[in-house]
């Protein structure tokens, strides 16, 4: 009897605890104006990115939005964009479609950011598409080169820079037909959007693998995993063995295949290529082992030190990001952020969303930047960089180009051919400071 | 003095007032509270589910995330990939929550305490890695959840700022009231009454006639169907079912939640819910104002979270609104 009515005393509690806290939650709520241009005052223009700084994903990519930092610090040290300082909300998402998500939410709606730079991940920026869409937020030069962003009736507010992984693909499978003609090939891959993504392009391109071995998203910090993905490549015995997954997944193949003694040559993706990241996850003596496998880039080496933007990047650096390893996320850091001023400052004074858009849209494509390609934005068109070169990792783990020059190849996300092409860009702008 | 019984229409009367209440109100509330709403009636059922289990029924689960991610799955297949409504996905997946309820209810029932506890947690930690073995299921990149906007005619009604997350917050506070409602009535018939009679003396129930094993699996199927109406509900606020969204701390984030609330105690999962919600803004205000690293500010949460948990074990045993009840057992036996 007891239990009952107190049952019944616990409905009505309920009820009205669930009326009065939800309204309570919402009395502090200011008028809804989500199509405003928040996170831009007379002083300060709030940008936000996510990223991995926690999870099997983060060796690496967790020095990026650092560097991105040490970038508009530099830039906000010499009079900021129009004036105004840049103020970068850096958020994790743990390499996490869900987190990625919910971060995004708190970016938009609680630091009101005014566009989004550098967010990372092919499923992470899919899962936050419908929110960024809805809200008209910018999302710059997404680290991405899931080929499916450049669709921008799908994603209309959403920047790649990064070339496509079907680019990626076709060049690869283009240099595997002219250097090793006639060798077996494997492949590993991240099975998503990103691992497809090559697939398609390695079918364009007419390569045949004697052995695919897909793997989970994180699953490469499983050593069991990672057991199964050498045992099967020691079944298939290929020639060549193509890595198309992140640094830390490439640390572990790499740490695993030299475990068991097997032997391959090794072609790392772009993405999963950072000697320093591989390094950090499997330990420095694991640098020896990618002495001889070949990379590719669409940045100078980050070693290069003749090329004038890794220089002015190496100083800003050591001055503003405590002179942490220089490494290819801190190059592509610091060049997102610098492509980020350059945008900014040609939205003009008057800085809105579509402002933004528009100048992109309209001076993208000259935008000063390390990539050895142009930049392919237009108003169709919302896709950055478009090729690569082939290096060769020297016994420190340095990726040096292959006849000591960038040997550039270029193609489009469909079918059109590789082409071997000099590489032109935009003379980098004094101090590393836009002018635009 | 005892008040009078509430009769179910009585109750309904009085949520259908709550509702609307709720339904003015969030005219006043930014799209960020509407967020934060739906999550609180998404615990809501979560946490009712542990509290209808554990509290009334006496059996423990340690991996109801496991059923809600069942109740996900199962509701984002039948809305992408076999073009039902959300509202029957929703359906679809509570349906096949509860057969998976019903099928672990027969074996929960031939267990107890700390077996039982195991054996939810291994389903807790091995179900959700399932999806990556079927192609069907999206892998690590899950399925896409995504409802759409808002109905036309509620955006007739509403206007055309009415956004998703304000929708959101619509249809999963009145999922919530209407939950509370259904749990409250069936605590209070004679299904409830045999539920509690068993948990506090198997022996002297099954004496009275009550047929224990059979109440402990309809105990476990109910609190299935509602996990995963919560799981549908937390994939389509989500937009998106994956293995992720579902991991071992959700189960334990769920049974915190109904640890503070008083396992024992309906009215508390409202505010285990609003704990459980709170617990990332509180963390994330005091990690900016500690200046503290974004490594910090990420993993604070499952902190304070694991701090209340303990404080709230060995200080207030009964949960949150313990003084409460005290109070109202007090006044009932004068």
């Amino acid at each position: 009897m007891l239990v009952q009515r107190r049952t019944k005393r616990g409905l009505l509690i309920a009820s009205m605890v669930t009326t009065v806290t939800l309204i309570v939650s919402a009395l502090p709520a200011s008028a809804l104006s989500i199509y405003k241009q928040d996170g831009v005052s007379s002083t300060t223009i709030t940008l936000g990115i996510t990223v991995p700084l926690t999870g099997a994903a983060a060796p690496g990519y967790n020095k990026v939005p650092y560097a991105m930092q040490a970038y508009f610090n530099y830039v906000n040290d010499n009079g900021g964009v129009n004036g105004r300082k840049i103020k970068l909300v850096i958020k994790d998402d743990a390499y996490n479609p869900v987190l990625a998500k919910s971060v995004t939410n708190d970016l938009i709606l609680k630091d009101k950011v005014f566009a989004i730079v550098g967010s990372l991940g092919t499923a992470d920026n899919e899962a936050t598409t419908r929110f960024v869409n809805d809200h008209g937020v910018p999302r710059l030069f997404i680290n991405t080169g899931f080929s499916g962003f450049a669709n921008t009736v799908k994603y209309p507010t959403t920047y790649t820079l990064l070339p496509s992984y079907v680019m990626e693909a076709k060049i690869m499978g283009q240099y595997i037909k002219d250097n090793f003609a006639g060798k077996s090939v494997a492949i590993i891959y991240q099975d998503d959007d990103f691992g497809a993504d090559a697939l398609k392009g390695f079918a364009i391109s007419g390569t045949k693998f004697i052995a695919k071995i897909p793997y989970a998203s994180g699953s490469q910090a499983d050593p069991t995993v990672v057991g199964k993905w050498i045992s099967g490549l020691a079944a298939a015995k290929p020639d060549v063995t193509i890595m198309f997954g992140v640094s830390s997944a490439s640390a572990a193949a790499l740490g695993g295949s030299y475990k068991v003694g097997f032997k391959t040559q090794w072609i790392l993706g772009s993405v999963g290529g950072d000697g320093t990241t591989i390094a950090t996850v499997a330990g420095p003596t694991a640098v020896g082992l990618l002495y001889g496998a070949i990379g590719t880039s669409f940045l100078p080496a980050p070693t290069d030190a003749t090329d004038p933007y890794v220089a002015q990047f190496q100083a800003i650096n050591q001055k503003y990001n405590g002179g942490a390893v220089f490494d290819n996320n801190v190059l592509e850091g610091m060049n997102t952020a610098m492509l980020t001023v350059e945008a900014l400052r040609a939205a003009g004074s008057k800085l809105t969303r579509a402002s933004l858009m528009s100048a992109i849209a309209k001076n993208g494509s000259t935008f000063a930047s390390a990539g050895f390609s142009p930049l392919g934005y237009s108003a169709t068109s919302h896709t950055g960089y478009n090729g690569y070169w082939f290096g060769t990792y020297g016994p420190t783990g340095a990726l040096k180009p292959q006849g000591g020059t960038y040997t550039f190849y270029t193609t489009d996300s469909a079918t059109g051919a590789v082409s071997k092409t000099a590489s032109k860009r935009p003379v980098m702008p004094e101090k590393g400071l836009p002018n635009n | 003095m005892l008040k009078r019984r509430h009769s179910p229409l009585q109750r309904g009367g009085f949520l259908l007032v709550c509702g609307v209440v709720l339904l003015v109100a969030s005219n006043f509330v930014d799209e960020l509270r509407s967020y934060q709403g739906a999550q609180v009636a998404v615990y809501l059922v979560a946490i009712s589910s542990i509290i209808l289990l554990t509290g009334y029924s006496g059996q423990i689960s340690l991996g109801h995330g496991a059923i809600m991610a069942i109740g996900s799955y199962a509701a984002a297949l039948a809305f992408t990939l076999w073009n039902f409504s959300f509202e029957f996905a929703i359906l679809f997946g509570m349906l096949v929550g509860t057969l998976a309820g019903f099928i672990l209810g027969v074996a929960a029932a031939r267990l107890s305490g700390p077996y039982l506890a195991g054996t939810t947690l291994a389903l807790a930690v091995g179900l959700p890695s399932i999806a990556d073995q079927f192609k069907v299921l999206g892998g690590e990149q899950g399925l896409n959840f995504d409802i759409g906007d808002p109905p036309g005619w509620i955006k007739k009604f509403e206007g055309s700022d009415f956004t998703q997350y304000k929708w959101f917050f619509w249809l999963m506070a009145i999922v919530a009231l209407f939950v509370i409602w259904a749990i409250t009535n069936l605590l209070q018939s004679s299904y409830g009454r045999n539920w509690r009679a068993a948990r506090n003396n198997p022996v002297a129930a099954s004496l009275a006639g009550i047929n224990v094993v059979r109440g402990k699996v309809l105990a476990f199927t109910v609190s299935s169907a509602l996990a995963s109406l919560a799981g549908a509900l937390f994939g389509i606020l989500l937009g998106i079912v994956t293995p992720s969204a579902f991991p071992l701390a959700l189960s334990f984030t769920i049974l915190t939640g109904a640890v503070l609330a008083g396992v024992g105690n309906l009215a508390g999962s409202i505010a285990g819910a609003v704990v459980l919600v709170a617990i990332p803004e509180f963390s994330g205000a005091l990690a900016t104002h500690l200046g503290s690293s974004q490594k910090l500010t990420a993993n604070l949460p499952g902190l304070v979270t694991s701090l209340l948990l303990i404080f709230v074990v060995l200080f207030k045993p009964e949960g949150l609104l313990q003084k409460n009840r005290a109070k109202s057992i007090k006044q009932l036996n004068s």
